[in-house]
């Protein structure tokens, strides 16, 4: 292609072969793990939803006034309310006659604590949603809070490690399985560094009529402390180790893993994130936290049987395989 | 380009896109093509990784256009090289490297079959005249690579047939003559004009080509053999290796004995030893003060020999002494019965290297008949002007030699040649640019070499493992005449082939970038393209962040400060 015949870079931004519901010019980070994560996920949803979203960083980043990065319906209500707005929007394009899915966003802060009465209950009703969760492990929007769903043994402002604790003293919330407790159809857990499995597990949840529940990993450069760059990395990272396992349930009852083909140990994942420098000293307390999270993995190894028992190629090393000419899986 | 708007709602002036998150950035990614190992090590200067691109993409007539923009040889070169490409390929520390070597020669045969017309035009009539002398693998490719350039070239040989080497001396068993006849006559075809019989200082001199042509290109070879002797003693019916390689080749006859032993650790030795074998001689020794080549042994200390071919010959019975020298020769009369071995080996000794023996290990291996195969030198015929009493010429990198414009040397008969087919097709093609250069009066070409992408640079989590595709070998009790040794791959095993390809240092649209740049600043120009670099960063938006950089399975984006 000549300089002459090339397009415009906005003409080209226009004609790209995919749904962009989420625009450039976005105030995420660099290296945003959940920017890339909301845009996989309302990519692969395509145009006929309306969103509800919870308070967090996607809200404020996505919509500074007067400025709006979306290109589909969507909403933002309160930090608590996410599930109930969705419901309320849910019942009114059904009493419409309308086929529009419902997807309700939220951080892990707005899911697993503040927004989670909510979400219960619109999982309890049954409403015909897609409830994603974009799980950074902590409140990241208000400066790095620690959440239900930080992990144990992490450093955040609120569980900082001195000489009465290693960071968190309590363990990651069991998210998928309370919520896999109501017996809703789908609940699935994905990561940004499978995007293929990502999509998959979205336009899978859409096709549900019924509730149904995504929970993305998705990496916090600034509250995790890694560079930008290694955002996939840690993400893969996380996988590799068996701490944050990629599963699929149905009616409560587990129907998928993607079994782990090298699995690293965790201080592979752990030494790529200044959350957990403190557990690289030379301390006792140190040493017995970093076994305390390899048993934790262990754990979910064994319980969600991750160990792949030959190469496979949806396993943790052939699901993100690329080739020539940008074919994936899904 | 179509304005393809998918749906979606979109308020303009309340857009994000007014917001240039591109102001934020410090640090700016672009795309760095750099050059695979297999290219960059290639003595001939292939880039395997653009040709393989082609066969994965399913282009095989475009792949093997792009081979013979360099190589004009591949169905020969895929057979004989020695493949330093593959040693090189960064997959060899993943899994298996590449089939390098039968990409090549499956385009080559393919051409051959298929009869794909070099990508050449016929030079005109009014074009300067280049004499190319002596028609091996050196002189046919300088004389292609002159006609690409628009030159006419007349190729001189002193045999009835072209090839030199390639026919005089490459057993049939690793280069069927179909081969080389349906390649090398292809080649000519170009518009090559080719004089066989025609000597230099013979038929044809110097002088008269230096007042006939613009420009003159020597690749004659080396074509006597280098003195041999123990201590000053010879049998009376010397034979030496090169020439009775080329007896068989020519003649499909050897002297016969019932045993031997070839001195030497060389293609000349080995290709020797077993022709040998199949003339029906039972025990063929080779002795060599060298070992035998591997990924431990410092190259000067290993034979020179293809370790392909030596594997083969130790499987048909070949005995290999490594690390021997021949102390005495054992005659009765004038004829050899046995030689004295002695454990030898090259070393440093006062300051430079020597063959030093060791006292006390010598053993006798009863032979009747020993055959030097120690290596040739150029013979100066006709042109020892240009030699002054040297056994090779000295030249420069494009084959110039130093008060001589206008003369060129390329392949064997050059100082510090590697001896491979490869080399003498690189010596060949950089001839002919420095001659082009030369001819307009043009600077002195330049080698623009980028540089070579290391295996750590790949990210490795988007390759999966594949095992490398097998050919079949023939068997060894199979080999006796002149029946190629090893098979080609087909058609779908080359495709599978070319998808283990890490594309090291060039774009191979995998779509990574496009897919996890959480800032859609990566853009796409073609719908579907699987050819390299058709991603464009949109800097309006680019937060700088390097992910794409980081996640580039091959290397081929980089980030540089911005400020």
């Amino acid at each position: 292609m000549t300089a002459d015949t090339a397009p415009s870079i906005p003409d080209l931004r226009n004609s790209q072969l995919r749904f962009r519901a989420m625009e450039s010019g976005h105030r995420a980070c660099l290296g945003c793990g959940q920017a890339l994560a909301a845009r996989l996920v309302t990519e692969s949803a395509g145009p006929d939803v309306m969103i509800a979203n919870a308070t967090g960083c996607l809200e404020i980043f996505t919509t500074p006034w007067p400025e709006s990065a979306w290109r589909i319906p969507w909403m933002h209500s309160l930090f608590e309310n996410t599930g109930a707005i969705a419901s309320g929007m849910e019942a009114a394009l059904k009493a419409q006659g309308k086929s529009t899915k419902v997807i309700a966003q939220g951080g892990d802060g707005g899911t697993f604590d503040i927004g989670f009465q909510a979400l219960s209950g619109m999982l309890e009703r049954g409403h015909n949603v897609l409830y994603v969760c974009y799980d950074n492990e902590a409140y990241m929007n208000t400066g790095i809070q620690r959440s239900s769903s930080t992990p144990h043994a992490a450093m955040t402002t609120t569980s900082p490690p001195g000489k009465e604790r290693m960071g968190k003293r309590h363990l990651k919330k069991d998210i998928i399985s309370i919520i896999a407790a109501h017996h809703i159809p789908y609940a699935a857990t994905a990561s940004v560094a499978y995007p293929s499995d990502l999509r998959k597990k979205v336009r899978r949840a859409l096709a549900i009529e019924g509730p149904t529940f995504l929970q993305i990993h998705a990496p916090c450069p600034l509250g995790w402390g890694h560079e930008g760059d290694q955002s996939i990395a840690v993400a893969r990272l996380a996988v590799q180790t068996g701490l944050f396992p990629i599963i699929e349930l149905e009616r409560g009852r587990l129907a998928g893993a993607m079994p782990l083909r090298d699995i690293k140990p965790v201080t592979d994942y752990l030494k790529a994130q200044q959350r957990f420098r403190h557990l690289f000293q030379d301390d006792p307390r140190a040493r017995e936290e970093l076994e305390h999270l390899q048993a934790l993995a262990d754990h979910n190894i064994e319980v969600y049987g991750l160990r792949g028992e030959a190469p496979d190629k949806l396993d943790s090393e052939g699901a993100d395989t690329v080739q020539r000419g940008g074919v994936r899986w899904a | 380009m179509a304005l393809i708007l998918t749906r979606g709602g979109f308020a303009l002036p309340g857009t994000s896109l007014n917001f240039k998150t591109g102001t934020w950035r410090v640090q700016k990614p672009y795309h760095r093509h750099l050059s695979a190992p297999c290219h960059a090590v290639c003595p001939a200067g292939e880039d395997a990784q653009a040709y393989i691109a082609k066969v994965d993409e399913g282009h095989f007539q475009q792949a093997w256009e792009t081979l013979v923009a360099v190589n004009p040889l591949p169905a020969v070169t895929g057979r004989v090289c020695h493949h330093p490409c593959e040693s090189a390929c960064n997959r060899g520390q993943f899994d298996e490297p590449l089939a390098i070597h039968k990409i090549e020669r499956l385009l080559g045969d393919q051409a051959i079959e298929q009869g794909w017309a070099y990508p050449v035009e016929k030079p005109r009539k009014s074009a300067l005249r280049v004499a190319v002398v002596g028609a091996g693998p050196a002189g046919l490719s300088a004389a292609y690579h002159l006609v690409r350039r628009g030159y006419n070239v007349t190729l001189f040989d002193q045999l009835p047939e072209p090839g030199g080497i390639l026919r005089t001396a490459l057993p049939a068993y690793r280069l069927p003559r179909l081969v080389l006849d349906a390649e090398v006559g292809r080649l000519l075809a170009v518009g090559i004009d080719f004089r066989p019989h025609h000597r230099l200082g013979r038929d044809v001199s110097l002088d008269e080509l230096k007042a006939d042509y613009s420009a003159v290109f020597l690749g004659p070879g080396d074509q006597k053999s280098r003195e041999w002797s123990i201590d000053g003693v010879v049998q009376r019916d010397l034979h030496v290796g090169l020439d009775l390689l080329k007896e068989w080749v020519a003649m499909g006859s050897v002297p016969q004995c019932k045993s031997v032993a070839i001195v030497g650790g060389g293609n000349t030795a080995i290709d020797l030893s077993r022709i040998l074998k199949r003339a029906g001689v039972g025990e063929v020794h080779v002795v060599t003060h060298q070992a035998l080549p591997g990924p431990d042994i410092p190259k000067e200390e290993a034979m020179s020999a293809i370790r392909r071919e030596i594997d083969q010959a130790l499987e048909e019975g070949v005995v290999i002494h490594t690390h021997r020298g021949i102390r005495r020769l054992i005659l009765r009369g004038e004829k050899v019965v046995g030689v004295e071995l002695v454990h030898m080996k090259k070393m440093e000794k006062g300051g430079k290297k020597q063959t030093i023996a060791f006292e006390g290990t010598e053993t006798v291996l009863h032979v009747d008949q020993v055959i030097p195969a120690v290596g040739q030198e150029v013979d100066p015929f006709g042109m020892e002007t240009l030699l002054h009493q040297k056994n090779a010429f000295e030249v420069d990198h494009w084959g110039r030699i130093a008060g001589q414009d206008g003369i060129f040397v390329g392949g064997d008969a050059r100082t510090g040649s590697s001896g491979t087919v490869s080399g003498a097709i690189g010596d060949g093609r950089r001839a002919a640019e420095a001659i082009d250069a030369f001819l307009r009066e043009d600077k002195a070409p330049e080698e623009n070499e980028a540089p070579t992408l290391a295996f750590e640079r790949l990210n490795l989590n988007y390759y999966e493992h594949a095992p490398r595709q097998r050919e079949v070998v023939l068997p060894v009790d199979k080999r006796l005449g002149c029946e190629e040794i090893e098979g080609g791959l087909s058609i779908s095993q080359v495709s599978l082939e070319a998808r283990r390809c890490f594309s090291c240092g060039n774009c191979f649209a995998c779509d990574n970038c496009w897919t996890l740049c959480p800032d859609q600043a990566v853009l796409k120009t073609k719908e579907l393209a699987s050819d390299g670099s058709h991603y464009v960063f949109d800097y309006d938006y680019c937060k700088g962040c390097g992910l794409c950089a980081n996640e580039c399975p091959c290397g081929f984006i980089a980030v540089e400060e911005e400020i």
